[in-house]
């Protein structure tokens, strides 16, 4: 039938250009042996300056492009009320139009986002404040309701993560709909990708009370998911929206490809990941810094803390 | 320009917010909650109108789109409503048997374990373990075949039998292979079944509790039935301990286990190990096949139109390669037919004038608008009609196209009686009949005859001298196996046409008459039978005859029915108001390419961005480009291996092609700190142009199009998409 042969062709070409590939692979390798080392390369430092004064261009065709898709908010907003999960791809970096979409479209829900760029993310985190913000929701409307004051809760970061999904699915009875928007920049990025955390993902975004406006950049990222979390639990309704806007924050974790090995880690990148960090961790890193900087002279400048002293100084934390 | 100082390192655009993992950015404003309806539209607030008319200036004619902006909405949710209810209807009628038979089964097991000797207050209290008896730790299992190895379709049918035996007397828990991961152990799928039994947090994942609950109150009067909709998925010593210790408890607490099964019925034997095998006491059940399922629901859904929303012939097409080439599964025919509703009612402004139409109640109740909306005789069904010579076709009313529709879906369903016996799909032969083309050649062939009467006509159209599209379609096939059907299947066969066909006069009556000369020939030919049984040789010919004589009626009504009544959608004038035929956007929003598209954004992005400064029509590369487009252009010309200093070097050439041009034979001054110095906006410096590379490459590198350089490799990055 035509359209056997039509996806025949498709394979042939794709195998084609595979082996054609290969094949002009092994020339170029053959030919060109030239080392990145040849280049007359900036150090590291000017060349992280340059990245981040890197001249804008095609500044107004770009923010065009991404105001033709505010006529599209609507049709959003109705296929998540359906039931639906808005699903963006395309290339360019989607987190100014997802945020203005849901600034701007998305007022009568609650919305959490999730910087899914960055290293580390702890989905617990995430269900205990999507849990908090419908109860607040929740509280509210019951006693406009009732008049009275609502039953008590046991504070949600002592919860269980099944007992955080199962509040978040569970038939509350109120007068309106309640709605928690779960927003995720690139629900493909490295602190989501692993099996798990998407299965997680997929139990969180179908709970009742539970909406999800994610982005993917990555080719491959529909290998994420199984068809029950396609078809049941996200329900992705696909757009293609590429921006073609630079991935300024998504791309800040990444080596630049010709600064030499990355021996030299910027304060920035530091900073960076210090930031990432839980505010507990990062309270152990202040307290190890500002012990290091009242005691100067002890034991050199390394970090060269021993166990026991470790404990002396985060005692207070730990303990707490 | 300045020297970068350490104190300089927040990066521009790059807000506190952006760094941390997650963050509130809004809470529900709470005036707009009380204000807004239960069932309305949640973006009011959005300065963005549905509605085609947005120009207008007219505040009347605002105030119409936003009525019928409404009305739209309104229509999506009760054809959706109703969409839904069907589906679980017929998806319930078809499990009926089988839930019932289990429940009986399940009752019968409890009986036969309280026949061992109820549970009682000193039984739960009396030391552990209470059971000695090896044949008393069987637990009564049932082991549902699905049928189908895709569990996706039937996740739901499990959660359906559960709330169908809660609402029998039982406490039912339902599982899945996600709780009996190893990762969470026997604890994990303990406290899912706690939880859902006692309805309430547990801390201490221990059986014990659940000892104690079931004595509690009346509790102990119903058996606990816990089911595993994926036992094939599950991790094999996981559950096996769980029986283990199931089998240890039962006479405490009389457990029921319901195992989902997808492969085959030994595969417990192959999961479990052999212990945890002897303590089960196995029935077998056996759910509807897939395919009675799909029929039931295409049946009851999209020929049947069952919500006032149909879909044309390709999107058909579409969701039939999806459900048979892709997917295969019932609930990605649903979900794509949800999709289409959701895009129709989005994208037809004058969807708001369904309204009840084909609600077989409001049509009862007389609530169908008399006539479409007078913007509906825009539509190009209705001016392609207007403009046809002969104009006096009458533009009917919406009443007129449900009789059509009606029409249609049944000589359909008449169509896959005809054909069950050589097990046609309702999915093939509802999309070959809603064929707008196949349906305009069966009258133009019709018109070239120019028969004297019909009848003829009838014959020489299944006979193939003319028909074109009788020949190889299986609406032709199934025609023309009416013809081959035995004397009794043909009797059975006019009796089923003539249930379906009660109500529509004009088929009904031929029905009937087939029906009587079927009944006067039947009669004779066992008259004739009788009175001379030696001659069986002779009479045997004859019977043969004029039984071919009923079979060819047959056939020609069938074929006739097909020929006049079965009048696709889209050959309906106004037809659009009900009738979604955008594949391509129902396609783009249910299965998304972004291997394909991505490369697409980066090979063709001047069709996006539309910049005046890049070259319109090819996408040669050009220093104006975008940097990752330019790059990933470059990046064609490789292997699978791109050289990093080479692919450097023709994108700086590429970038320093203007200002060569721009400055007339300007040397380029071959130290880059130089040109640095340079108070030239124009000016390119090396290292902004590294800069460049760099950035370029990270962005390849999100999109998953390149693999960076490896030890073995330090100088090359790996392409990994070949052709789009």
């Amino acid at each position: 039938m035509d359209e056997n042969d039509m996806i025949d062709e498709e394979e042939y070409e794709f195998s084609r250009n595979y082996f054609l590939a290969k094949e002009s692979g092994k020339s170029v390798k053959k030919s060109s042996a030239h080392k990145v080392s040849e280049l007359n390369l900036a150090d590291e430092q000017e060349l992280r300056a340059e990245v981040s004064n890197i001249e804008p261009r095609h500044e107004k065709e770009i923010a065009l492009l991404i105001n033709s898709y505010k006529k599209l908010y609507n049709e959003w907003v109705f296929e998540l009320r359906y039931g639906f999960g808005i699903l963006m791809y395309g290339f360019g970096s989607k987190k100014t139009l997802i945020e203005d979409f849901a600034s701007t479209a998305l007022t009568e829900y609650n919305v959490i986002v999730v910087n899914g760029y960055l290293q580390s993310i702890n989905l617990k985190q995430v269900a205990t404040a999507m849990a908090e913000v419908l109860w607040d929701q929740l509280k509210m409307q019951l006693r406009s309701a009732s008049g009275g004051t609502s039953r008590d809760q046991q504070p949600f970061n002592s919860r269980s993560m099944d007992d955080l999904i199962a509040f978040l699915d569970e038939p509350h009875k109120t007068e309106n709909e309640c709605l928690v928007c779960l927003v995720i920049h690139n629900i493909d990025g490295p602190g989501l990708r692993d099996s798990d955390t998407q299965h997680l993902l997929a139990r969180i975004a179908a709970c009742s009370h539970v909406r999800i406006v994610a982005s993917i950049d990555h080719v491959n990222a529909p290998l994420l998911w199984d068809k029950k979390m396609v078809h049941v639990q996200f329900n992705w309704c696909w757009h293609h929206v590429p921006t073609f806007a630079p991935y300024k924050i998504e791309g800040v974790f990444h080596p630049l490809i010709l600064a030499h090995g990355g021996t030299s880690q910027s304060v920035k990148t530091a900073s960076i990941v210090l930031q990432s960090l839980t505010p507990n961790a990062q309270s152990v890193f202040k307290v190890l810094a500002e012990h290091q900087l009242a005691h100067p002279d002890e034991e050199g400048t390394c970090l060269t803390f021993s166990v026991f002293k470790i404990h002396h100084v985060l005692g207070d934390i730990w303990y707490d | 320009m300045s020297p970068v100082s350490d104190d300089d390192v927040s990066l521009p655009h790059i807000s506190d917010n952006d760094l941390k993992p997650f963050y509130v950015l809004h809470k529900a404003s709470d005036c707009q909650q009380r204000v807004k309806k239960p069932v309305g539209r949640s973006s009011r607030k959005v300065k963005v109108n549905l509605s085609a008319s947005l120009a207008t200036s007219d505040e009347g004619e605002m105030q119409d789109d936003q009525l019928h902006e409404n009305s739209r909405m309104k229509n999506f949710h009760n054809a959706w409503v109703k969409i839904e209810s069907t589906i679980k209807d017929v998806l319930h009628n078809i499990n009926a048997d089988v839930f019932n038979e289990v429940d009986s089964w399940v009752h019968k097991s409890f009986d036969s374990i309280c026949s061992n000797g109820k549970p009682d207050a000193n039984k739960a209290t009396c030391a552990y373990p209470i059971v000695t008896d090896v044949t008393a730790k069987q637990i009564f299992t049932a082991l549902v075949v699905m049928n189908n190895m895709e569990f996706v379709d039937d996740l739901q049918t499990f959660a359906d039998l559960g709330t169908h035996l809660q609402s029998h007397g039982c406490h039912v828990a339902n599982l899945s292979s996600v709780d009996f991961s190893v990762k969470s152990g026997i604890g994990g799928c303990l406290r899912s079944l706690l939880r859902q039994i006692l309805s309430s947090s547990i801390d201490v994942a221990d059986i014990s509790v659940l000892a104690s609950w079931y004595i509690e109150h009346d509790n102990y009067k119903h058996p606990v039935v816990v089911i595993i909709e994926d036992m094939d998925r599950c991790s094999g010593p996981v559950l096996s301990d769980f029986i283990l210790m199931l089998s240890e408890w039962v006479i405490k607490i009389p457990v029921i286990l319901i195992l989902g099964v997808a492969t085959t019925l030994d595969a417990s034997k192959s999961i479990l190990t052999s212990k945890a095998v002897q303590h089960l006491s196995p029935s077998k059940f056996f759910l509807g096949s897939p395919a009675d399922r799909l029929d039931a629901i295409i049946k009851a859904v999209l020929v049947k139109p069952c919500s006032g929303f149909l879909v044309g012939h390709k999107v058909a097409g579409f969701i039939r390669n999806c459900f048979l080439r892709q997917d295969g599964t019932l609930t990605s025919l649903v979900r794509a037919v949800k999709m289409a509703l959701v895009q129709h009612f989005l994208m037809e402004p004058l969807s708001f004038a369904v309204n009840g139409l084909l609600d077989e109640e409001s049509e009862e109740s007389t609530s169908v608008a008399e006539a479409w909306p007078k913007q509906a005789f825009d539509l190009p069904s209705c001016s392609r009609r207007l403009s046809e010579p002969k104009s006096e076709v009458a533009l009917d009313g919406p009443s007129k196209m449900i009789e059509v529709m009606n029409l249609w879906s049944c000589v359909v369903l008449c169509l896959h009686e005809a054909g069950k016996k050589q097990k046609t799909t309702l999915l093939d032969l509802y999309y070959e009949a809603l064929d707008p083309k196949l349906y305009n050649l069966r009258h133009s062939d019709h018109l070239e005859l120019k028969p004297d009467s019909q009848r003829p006509s009838w014959i020489q159209g299944i006979n193939g001298t003319s028909s074109k599209m009788q020949k190889g379609g299986l609406i032709g096939q199934t025609t023309r196996q009416v013809r081959d059907l035995s004397p009794a299947a043909l009797l059975q066969l006019v009796e089923k046409w003539s249930k379906q066909t009660d109500g529509f006069i004009e088929i009904h009556e031929k029905v009937k008459e087939l029906q009587l000369q079927e009944k006067i020939e039947d009669d004779t030919l066992k008259e004739l039978a009788n009175r001379s049984r030696r001659q069986t040789i002779r009479n045997s010919g004859n019977l043969d005859r004029s039984t071919k004589t009923l079979n060819d009626k047959a056939a020609a009504l069938i074929s006739c029915m097909t020929r006049d009544h079965m009048q696709p959608i889209e050959c309906i004038p106004f037809h659009e108001i009900v009738c979604f035929k955008n594949v391509d956007k129902l396609q783009a929003a249910l299965c998304g390419d972004p291997r394909r598209r991505i490369q697409l954004d980066l090979l063709e992005c001047h069709n996006f961005l539309k910049c005046s400064c890049c070259g319109k029509s090819s996408n040669a590369p050009s220093s104006s480009m975008h940097d990752t487009t330019l790059m990933y252009t470059l990046a064609q010309e490789h292997g699978d291996l791109i050289n990093l200093h080479d692919w450097y070097q023709s994108f700086r050439a590429i970038i320093f092609q203007k200002t060569v041009k721009e400055r007339h034979r300007m040397k380029v001054s071959p130290s880059p700190k130089k040109r640095k110095m340079t108070a030239e906006p124009q000016n390119i410096t090396e290292a902004s142009v590294q800069a460049r590379f760099c950035r370029a490459v990270t962005e390849l590198q999100i999109t998953g199009l390149l693999r960076m350089p490896s030890k073995r490799r330090p100088d090359f990055v790996q392409r990994v998409a070949f052709g789009l």
